[in-house]
Formats: structure tokens, sequence, C-alpha cells
């Protein structure tokens, strides 16, 4: 405790960001591959995989894992030679850092099962010193053309960004974001500038100037590239079509390097900056929906409380007929709002399954064997927090069929198949928020008797099958290949499919014709941080952003009242900082035994004022999937959802702001909403 | 009531920071995600005390320094640096553009809520002024 922080209350956190880092340094090192193949560099890639990694290995650190310590500072040395190669990462650091990451991967999900890390290879270590040997000795690309005035401030990387926007047909454009009070609270930050010129354009660099004298005192400088016009630039970036600076393009004949244009001609017209892979933008674009999302939860919750409010009205005897009327009309808006903004969050599966291809390129050049990948999602949608969770499941399945399914050409031939092995990714709108993906591959199929022996139990069904290969640290191959070490465990993909995303996973598999994974899961889904505790028998999850405060409770420090007439959960009061606060026994609420043994209490704030609710203890604080229990807007007061901590077992997530009124309203805790 | 400023590109950095500071009691948190956000941050709002990594996207956090302490109001500004850099030329580097202190990450609860308890300016009269 006193040489780390205590890690309980943050390893659920640790594990969801590592996930996060692990798929963003994936996603990286594709789009890396990807420009590798194409001839290009890709700068801004390399600073988001060394960013990761450097956010990685600090975790780590915090949480006390050492061999994610010790990978991700040597995949870091070995980016840095890139990031000052001006962004070049060659193949063998490429193939090098994809296995470290892997590695990294497999000690997060050790973690997540509360299994001690292994140590890390040495074979491996010397993989990745040596790709960072050879970086050293990669060819520096030729100085691109740099932006009067800016010289002195642009990196390598960046003047190739600037470069590669001219050639993409784009215009580039100095400008100014003062920001001041006024500007936040019109929610104009230099967050939201640049999430909006991201959206727009490309963001080459951002300066912060001081500004002596004027206002806040300093001011943005922004350099960017976009084929929008001026006034839509300017009025993504709070300022005016006149203040903006155009950067003319170098001409070649004064261009201080020519060569550097010269080298890349032919490949003038591969789609460049808008990025194949990385999706910068969208990510921007993401956390400014995930915002919006929040906002509409709280418009919901606040809809709820005006429905309280006109049902006691209505109680008292009150005409409530016109404020039914309006409190419908906005129910109503609010459903239509609430499908705008998941609509908003859909992404095209197709480009969700876009880095597949390149997967198989990359992993057909290192396996002995021939794949040909098939993609068909038509014209599937699904959120793009879903779409984040379920790319890695299906990179490991395409993983595992081409370098275990697929047999090398020569014995396909012997049985009559064509050489070219084929890898299928179908994906269809089941219609009820459903989308099924099947991952088909026409390999060898699963030897059952193989995994029969291996597992030591019978596996009759594709369910006792599906039980055996999902189960942690279950491996069938015989023989260890270059790519195997690579990726999650079919456990993960188990994991993803079911707990994370709340779906299902089914194997069928025919022997010499083939394996396939059918994963159905739901199109849109909400992520919560939440604080777990347990009240009585059972476990519970609160919202984090509800929670005021939570406190242990001291038997001297509560006051016992008389039960006031009438009600059946006499409220204790606690004392906090000078200031009264009703506790109110959850158990007793929910109606469930519990009470006796509360030694904590959660505090929210209602209308300004405080109220405690005593459970037995707190848990920890997770991200949670929240599978919500019927639409928002008809549900029971108190329980917005279920979501699984991981034991596969439903845990009811509460809003205790619901739970006080209710309570408040209706004493018995019989009333529910009509 | 003291306002801290954390600046981290991790979530979960930026709260464990602020877990391991909770014992300084009445302290408002609030929190950053890059630099330049910290930048805009600290031009508009007055802060007792700032938490920095160093390796953010955009501005790093030396470049946060560098730019805060070129600032006249915020010269005095208590800067503690957090970060996995812990060689001596990053620490070097840092302290020499101005952060007030240097933490090397992993760091143990009481060390960070020790050094923040010794950057943190004495409580003034009260009324004074804040933002």
């Amino acid at each position: 405790m006193t040489d780390r922080v205590d890690v309980r209350e943050f390893i659920a956190g640790f594990i969801a960001e590592s996930d996060e880092l692990v798929a963003l340094a994936n996603a990286s090192l594709l789009e890396i591959e990807a420009a590798n193949l194409a001839g290009r560099s890709r700068p801004r890639a390399v600073r988001e995989l060394f960013r990761a990694l450097h956010t990685i290995k600090g975790l780590a650190g915090m949480i006390g894992v050492e061999p994610i310590v010790e990978l991700a500072h040597a995949l870091e040395t070995l980016v840095r030679t890139a990031d000052r190669a001006g962004g070049v990462l060659v193949r063998e650091a490429v193939e090098a850092s994809l296995r470290g990451v892997a590695a990294i991967a497999e000690r997060v999900r050790a973690v997540a099962g509360q299994q001690a890390p292994a140590l890390v290879p040495t074979e491996l270590m010397d993989a990745i010193a040596a790709a960072a040997a050879a970086g050293e000795v990669a060819v520096v690309p030729a100085r691109p053309p740099s932006a009067p005035g800016w010289d002195a401030e642009l990196a390598p990387g960046d003047r190739q960004q600037l470069a590669a926007g001219w050639r993409a047909g784009r215009r580039a454009w100095k400008m100014s974001f003062v920001p001041s009070e006024d500007h936040v609270r019109r929610g104009i930050t230099i967050a939201s500038v640049r999430a909006r010129l991201g959206e727009i354009g490309e963001i080459v660099k951002v300066l912060p100037r001081v500004t002596p004298g004027q206002g806040a005192g300093i001011a943005f400088d922004l350099l960017v590239t976009s084929g929008a016009s001026a006034e839509v630039i300017a009025d993504a970036a709070a300022t005016t079509a006149d203040r903006l600076i155009e950067l003319d393009e170098p001409t070649a004949a004064g261009d201080p390097l020519p060569g550097s244009r010269a080298s890349s001609g032919e490949l003038d017209r591969v789609e460049d900056g808008a990025g194949m892979l990385g999706r910068p933008l969208v990510r921007v674009e993401l956390a400014r929906l995930d915002d919006l999302q929040d906002q509409l939860s709280l418009l919901i919750v606040s809809k709820f409380r005006l429905e309280r409010e006109i049902a006691a009205h209505a109680e008292r005897g009150h005409d409530v007929r016109r404020l039914r009327e309006i409190s419908e009309l906005q129910g109503r808006q609010l459903r239509d709002l609430r499908r705008a903004v998941l609509r908003a969050r859909m992404v095209r599966v197709a480009d969700v399954l876009e880095p597949l291809s390149l997967l198989v390129r990359s992993l057909a050049r290192s396996a002995q064997n021939e794949v040909r990948l098939e993609l068909d999602a038509r014209d599937a949608e699904l959120d793009k927090a879903v779409a984040d969770r379920l790319l890695p499941a299906l990179v490991h399945l395409v993983r595992n069929a081409v370098d275990h399914a697929i047999e090398p050409s020569d014995q396909r031939a012997a049985k009559g198949k064509p050489p070219v092995g084929l890898v299928k990714v179908s994906c269809t709108d089941l219609g009820g928020n459903r989308l099924e993906v099947v991952v088909r591959d026409d390999g060898r199929g699963i030897d059952r008797a193989a995994v029969a022996a291996r597992a030591k139990r019978s596996v009759d069904s594709d369910g006792d099958l599906l039980d055996v290969l999902t189960s942690p640290g279950f491996s069938t191959r015989n023989v260890v290949t270059r790519t195997s070490g690579r990726g999650l465990g079919m456990d993960i993909v188990r994991r993803i499919t079911t707990r994370d995303l709340g779906g299902e996973l089914a194997v069928s598999t025919t022997p010499d014709a083939g394996t396939a994974f059918t994963l159905s899961v739901p199109l849109t889904i909400a992520v919560v941080d939440v604080f777990s505790f347990v009240c009585g028998p059972q476990t519970f999850v609160v919202p984090v952003s509800s929670i005021d405060e939570i406190f242990a409770l001291l038997p001297d420090q509560d006051v016992l009242p008389p039960s006031a007439p009438g009600t059946s959960s006499p409220i204790r009061l606690a004392e906090r900082r000078g200031q009264v606060i009703p506790l109110r026994s959850l158990g007793t609420l929910l109606a469930i035994d519990a009470g006796v043994n509360a030694r904590k209490a959660i505090v929210i704030r209602r209308n300004g004022e405080p109220v405690g609710f005593t459970v037995d203890r707190m848990l920890g604080r997770h991200e949670v999937v929240v599978r919500p229990v019927d639409d928002a807007l008809v549900r029971v007061p108190g329980v917005t959802g279920s979501t699984d901590l991981g034991d596969g077992r439903p845990t009811l997530v509460l809003d205790l702001y619901a739970l006080g009124v209710n309570a408040a309203n209706a004493p018995s805790g019989q009333e529910r909403r009509a | 009531m003291k306002r801290l400023l954390i600046v981290d590109d991790s979530k979960l950095m930026r709260d464990m920071v602020a877990a391991c500071l909770r014992p300084l009691g009445a302290v408002t948190f609030e929190f950053a995600g890059t630099g330049l956000e910290a930048i805009e941050r600290l031009a508009l709002a007055t802060f007792d005390l700032m938490v920095l990594d160093l390796n953010m996207p955009d501005v790093g956090g030396l470049e946060v320094v560098e730019f805060v302490r070129s600032q006249d109001r915020l010269r005095e500004l208590p800067i503690l640096i957090v970060t996995t850099r812990g060689d001596d030329e990053s620490r070097s580097k840092v302290l020499g553009a101005g952060a007030s202190s240097f933490l090397a990450k992993p760091f143990g609860p009481a060390e960070i809520l020790d050094e923040v308890r010794r950057l943190l300016p004495p409580e003034r009269a009260i009324g004074r002024a804040s933002t």
C-alpha cells in the first residue's frame, strides 16, 4: 500500500485502458504496414504507437506488472528510433512490434484472469532489440517541402504530413484560436476546435503562443490542411475567414530538395491523408458522440423526474392534462433524439472489416500457405464502440484460420481442394439490434478427437467443443508457428463476444471442409463507468457519475431517530462535515435481506440535498457495458439495466436517484411507474 | 478550497493521481487530457498546483512547462511532473525548463501526497479571490 497505489480499485480500469491502448497500437502498426506497402511513411501512426506504448508502460508500472513494463519499454525504444527516422518503421520492426504488442495483450489478459503474467521470453526481447538496431540504419527519407515561417517548429513528420496534404489537393491554412471564458461557456475549447478541424481536414500542428495583455493571455496557432472552404475552416476555429492565412505550396523550382517530390511522384494517386485505418477523425468524433449520449442520458433522467412530479400533482387532484400532453410529446421527441444519436454512432461494417484484408496479406507473407480473404458486409452498420471491441475478436479468428486451419497448398491439392485457401467473413443484420458475423474457412476443420484428448473430456456437441476451445490457456497447436504467438486466445474471443458485447458465440466444424465461428452481437451498446458494491446477498453497480461521495459508516456517528409514522424503514442520519445526511437502507428499499452489515454509505445529491444509501461494502470500479432491461424510457424506476461483471451472472445497474425519489414518494417501496 | 489541475492523456492515470491525493481533503480536481487543454485551462482559471504527465499527444509535458513559465502570472505555479521517463536526463531537462518537482512512475500514494503537500502554497487569508 505504501509502495504502490492500491491497485484493486484500478485493476478493471487498467485492463480496459490497456485493451484500448493495445488496440490503438495494433491499428497503428497495421496502418504503418499498409503505408510501407505503398512506399509511404506514416509519422502520425508512429507517434500514436509510441504514445500507446509509453502509456501502457506507465500504467503497468503503477499497477506493478513488470513483464508489461519490460515489453513496452523495449518496444518504445524501437519505435523512438523509427520516429527519429521520420516515421519509418521497417518491416522487421513492424513484425517485432506486433509480436511484442500481442505479448503485452496476453499479459493484460493474465492480469484480468488474476494470474501472474508470464515473464517475457528472451527470444522475443532479442527480436525486438535486433529490430531496433536494424531501424538505426534505416534510410531517413528525403526532407519534404516545408511551410514558410513554421520551419523551426515543424518536425520531419509534420513536414511530410503537410506535403501529403498538398499532394492530395488540399490547401494549407494557418489560423489562431483565442480561448476565452465566453467560448468555454459556449462549449468552444481548444479540444472542440481541434475536433471540428479534424473533421474537415487534418491538423498538422498546434502551437500555443503568449499574447500579453490580451484576453486570457494566450492563443493557439493552428496549421491545417483541408479541402473545405475558408469560411467553414474559420468557423471551426471560432475565427473569421479574413484572419486565415493560406500557405502556398513551394513550387518545384523553388523546392530546396527537389528529389523529395520526384521520389513520390508515382504514388500521388495513392489515397493519403484521410488515412486507411487509423481513423483519428472518428476517434475524436466518437468522444463527442459519447458526450452527446451522456447528455442525453441526463435528459432522460430529468424527463423521468418531471413525470414523477406530474404524477404527484395529479394525486393531489390538480389538473395536469396539458402537462401530460407536453410530457408525452417530449417523451416521443426524446426517443427520436435517442435514435438519432445512436444512428450517428454507426459505422459501416465494411469499413470496420477493412483491416482484415491487410492482416491476411501480411500473414500470408509469413505463413507457408496461400490464403484469400473474402469480405461480405453488405450495407450493415454498427456502433463504433461495438466495432472497436469486435475487431480484435475477428482479427484473432482470421489469424487462427490462416495460421492453423488452411492447409499448405500441396496438402490441399491432395484433398482435391483449390490450392488457395479461403477465409470468408460475412455479416448480416438480423434486425432487432443484432448483427451476425460468420468467420468461415475451408481448411482442415477442428479435430474433435485431438481436442478431446488434449482437454481430457468428451466433446460430443458443438457446445462442448466451444467450451473447450474457449477455456483459458487451451491450445491445439502442435506446431509453433511464427504468427501464432500473436493476438488473443480463444477465451478472449468468447469474452469479447459474450461478456463485453452481450452477444453469443457458436462454432461448427466439418473435417476437411472447414470451420465456421458465428458471432451474434448487438449493434449498439452503452459503456458506463461504475462502482460495484455488495448489498445483502447481491452485487449491484451504480454509475460513478451519479455519486457525490462514498464514506465508511462509524457506529457512533449515526443517529437513529424514531420511525416516522407510516414508514416501514426508519431513516438513519449521519453527520458529514457539519451536514446531516439522511441514510436509507438500500436493502430495505430493494426489499432484499440486508442492512445489518451496512458499513458504507453512497451519497447522491437530490435537488442539491445529499441523500445516502447504506450498503454492505464496496467492491471496485469498472467500465461496463450496460444492457437495457427495456427501452430506456419505459423501465422500472431504480434499475437502468443489467451488466456482467465477468462472473457470467447479470448484475443490476441501479439509478439511486430514481430509487431515492421512489422511496420519498412511496415509503413502502411498492409504487411503480405506470 | 485548493484547485489542482491533473494533466495526463490516460484517464486511469488521472483517476489514480486523484485517488492518491484524496487525503488532501478540501481540494477540487480538474482534469485535462492533452497539453493544449492544460494550457487553455491554466489561461482561463487559477490553479494552486498542476500535476503533469510528460508524454502526451501533440504538446508534451516539457512544452507545457516551457510555455507556462513564459507567462508572468504562471511563473509561481507549482508543477509536479509525473513520468515514466525517470532518467536523469529527462529530470534535468524538465526541472531546467521550470518544473517544480519530478516524480518517476511508478510512485506510491504516500510519495505523491508528500510531494504535493510540500509544493502546495500555504493557505492564504480567507476571502482570497479565486476565479
